[in-house]
């Protein structure tokens, strides 16, 4: 009960010792401190008037020597509420007041001789009782700060022990025999071990750890450096297996001595499955694009081989049979001649066959040679190497304005050169054949060119096999072909991001129509 | 064989393109001045005396008509042989293929050929081939020293 009513007085003085340390810093203002001295020095000196005045009173009532307590009282009270300032003034106050109203001589400053001890033991008294005091107040102040400083630690403490419990990493703490002493809820949560199932344990046995070296290796890293990173399979307590990415920190007592090893670690799980389904993946890709590279030369040297070794047997028959047409050409009759004259076409078409079919496969085996190409230009070339097959036919050329476009210059003539020479095929049949070569208003999405002409056309139902290799929509007596040129100019046009199309009526010509995609 | 004047060297490892090509050289009468070796070796024996042509005069050949695809040792080994040879590399030599490859051609001229000629498949453009490539190169072509004169008329 003292206590609470000291501290109320306290807090209303705010004077004497502080009641904490937390009310400590705050420095008051000025006026309001020399307030608050002057109301304690003031409540001192009306504790000794209160004192003075009860033992005048008790004095009067015939109860002799009651001063002396009295006055020990008020200073003991003094010196404990108002602190040491107030007290001395309470001492000499009441010294003066002792010798005065109660040493003989009375009403004088005078202490006679049979008094003086009395009066010095009163003043022995309050001296120490003063000095007493304000001793145990300082005590007491300092073991309530060291008091409130170790609360204060003790907090802090607690809570990065639970900032370790909060973490999701698991954190765990080994002795230098790898026992564990400390297990936090990350580990139990990635391991599946409590607490009490995982301390005490040899951490390398409970996990059934795999090292990427020898234990004592990273141990003795460990030992020298004070650390230790490094990705270490674990087992769970379900005896899956987890990849951990897991770092050790070794703690020295204070003459640097090793004490415990604290590792943390994170499941790398995930990422090192998502690693070993890359690495897979590319050993993968990288065997797909052997296979693809083995077999592309397998490709290129069957086209060289086609080249070479097949062109070479109808060179000969070729050959061999005008040979003989020389030789008994004499003797032979018209249906013979027209025999052997059938061997020749024949043989020829073979060979245009392979031919064709070399450049179409060629266009796939070559590199891409990407220029800015005028295709008015290009049209232009191309009707020139055509123009021996227009003799003597009566063609009105239409050619409109041409842009420029991005892609490979000698794979966009023949694309060229298989759309315009299939016109001026197509329309050999007319007495007056109409050829229009042009392009598109401008699309965001590319440059649209065509090649329209008034020949047989086709009938649309069959639209799908005109790009068909080998794909023919006419008898070969009507028109001669290989069935290859469209096919290839598909392919080009593919290979340059594009699509082709055409539109026709049997009879009523047709329109063949290549879009390339804008690009750079 | 071994004392053949040979202005125009075969190399040519098939009997009919052979046959027609000495058919097609035979009205110009340059039949009996060609040497026909069937391989690239053969070829390479024949420019450096040695072997089954031990015995040859030293001249070069005029020309040197040289299919690619040869057994042993082929034509383009050939060519880069004769083109880094001091004393031969002045022989004009003239790559009669079957082939339109174009890598052939680049490796060719890179190597320094005089002529590519992709034989025809038609037999009177073969012939006229064989027989513009024989006159110019073994008649109007001024062969370098050192190599087999045309005999005087």
């Amino acid at each position: 009960m003292a206590t609470t009513v000291g501290a109320a007085i306290r807090r209303f003085l705010g004077g004497g010792a502080p009641a904490s340390p937390a009310a400590r810093p705050q420095p008051l203002p000025r006026w309001r401190a020399a307030r608050i001295a002057v109301t304690r020095y003031g409540i001192a000196l009306a504790a000794v008037a209160a004192a003075l005045g009860t033992a005048l009173f008790l004095q009067g009532n015939r109860a002799e020597r009651l001063e002396f307590p009295i006055f020990l009282f008020e200073i003991a009270l003094v010196v404990w509420y108002l602190g040491l300032g107030p007290a001395i003034l309470a001492v000499v106050l009441s010294s003066l007041a002792f010798n005065y109203f109660f040493t003989e001589p009375l009403y004088t400053f005078y202490v006679n001789r049979a008094d003086l001890a009395y009066y010095i033991v009163f003043i022995v008294f309050a001296v120490l009782l003063t000095w007493f005091s304000a001793v145990r107040r300082r005590f007491e102040r300092d073991l309530l700060q060291s008091r409130d400083e170790l609360r204060k630690e003790v907090s802090v403490r607690a809570r990065q022990a639970g900032l370790l419990e909060l973490t999701h990493d698991s954190i765990f703490v080994r002795d230098l025999d790898d026992r564990i002493t400390y297990w936090n809820r990350g580990a139990q949560e990635l391991y599946g071990f409590a607490p009490e199932e995982a301390i005490g344990k040899l951490g390398h046995e409970l996990l059934q750890t795999e090292f990427p070296r020898p234990r004592e290796q990273i141990r003795a890293e460990l030992l020298r450096g004070g650390r230790w990173e490094g990705e270490l399979r674990k087992r769970r307590s379900d005896g899956t297996r987890v990849f951990v990415s897991s770092r050790w920190s070794l703690r020295r007592d204070e003459q640097g001595r090793p004490m415990e090893i604290l590792e943390t670690g994170n499941d790398i799980s995930d990422r090192k499955a998502r690693e070993e389904e890359i690495r897979r993946l590319n050993l993968d890709l990288e065997h797909r694009s052997g296979e693809l590279q083995a077999s592309n030369k397998e490709l290129e040297a069957f086209a060289y081989s086609i080249s070479h070794d097949l062109r070479a047997p109808l060179r000969h028959m070729v050959g061999y049979t005008e040979l003989l047409q020389r030789h008994a050409g004499a003797s032979l009759d018209e249906k013979s001649r027209r025999y052997m004259a059938t061997i020749v076409d024949s043989t020829k078409r073979m060979g245009s066959l392979i031919d064709d079919l070399l450049s179409f496969s060629r266009i796939a085996r070559t590199e891409a040679r990407e220029t800015t190409v005028s295709m008015q230009q290009l049209v232009k070339e191309v009707r020139a190497e055509i123009e021996p097959d227009t003799t003597g036919r009566e063609i009105d050329w239409r050619v409109g304005e041409l842009p420029d476009l991005y892609g490979d210059r000698s794979m966009l003539r023949l694309a060229l050169v298989n759309l315009i020479s299939n016109a001026v095929k197509f329309t050999r049949k007319r007495q007056h054949a109409e050829i229009e070569i042009g392009c598109l208003p401008k699309q965001p999405e590319g440059v649209t060119l065509f090649v329209k002409d008034n020949g047989v056309g086709f009938d649309m139902r069959y639209a799908n096999k005109l790009f068909g290799v080998f794909q023919r929509l006419h008898r070969a007596e009507a028109f001669e072909g290989t069935g290859i040129g469209l096919a290839t100019v598909q392919r080009i046009i593919h290979r340059h991001g594009g699509k082709v199309w055409a539109e026709a009526l049997v009879d009523a010509g047709a329109t063949f129509f290549i879009e390339v995609p804008n690009r750079r | 064989m071994a004392d053949t004047l040979g202005r125009i060297l075969l190399v040519e490892d098939d009997p009919k393109d052979v046959e027609l090509t000495l058919t097609a050289l035979e009205d110009y009468n340059l039949t009996n001045e060609v040497v026909v070796a069937r391989d690239g070796e053969e070829a390479l024996d024949y420019l450096y005396s040695r072997g089954s042509f031990k015995m040859r005069t030293n001249d070069n050949p005029a020309v040197l008509l040289l299919d690619l695809k040869l057994p042993k040792v082929d034509g383009l080994e050939v060519l880069q042989t004769i083109k880094a040879d001091a004393k031969l590399k002045m022989i004009p030599v003239v790559v009669l293929t079957s082939s339109r490859e174009e890598k052939d051609m680049i490796s060719s001229y890179q190597l320094g050929v005089n002529a590519y000629v992709v034989k025809p498949v038609d037999f009177h453009e073969f012939v006229n081939a064989i027989k513009e490539l024989g006159v110019f190169w073994a008649v109007i072509n001024e062969p370098p020293p050192g190599s087999v004169r045309r005999k005087p008329a």
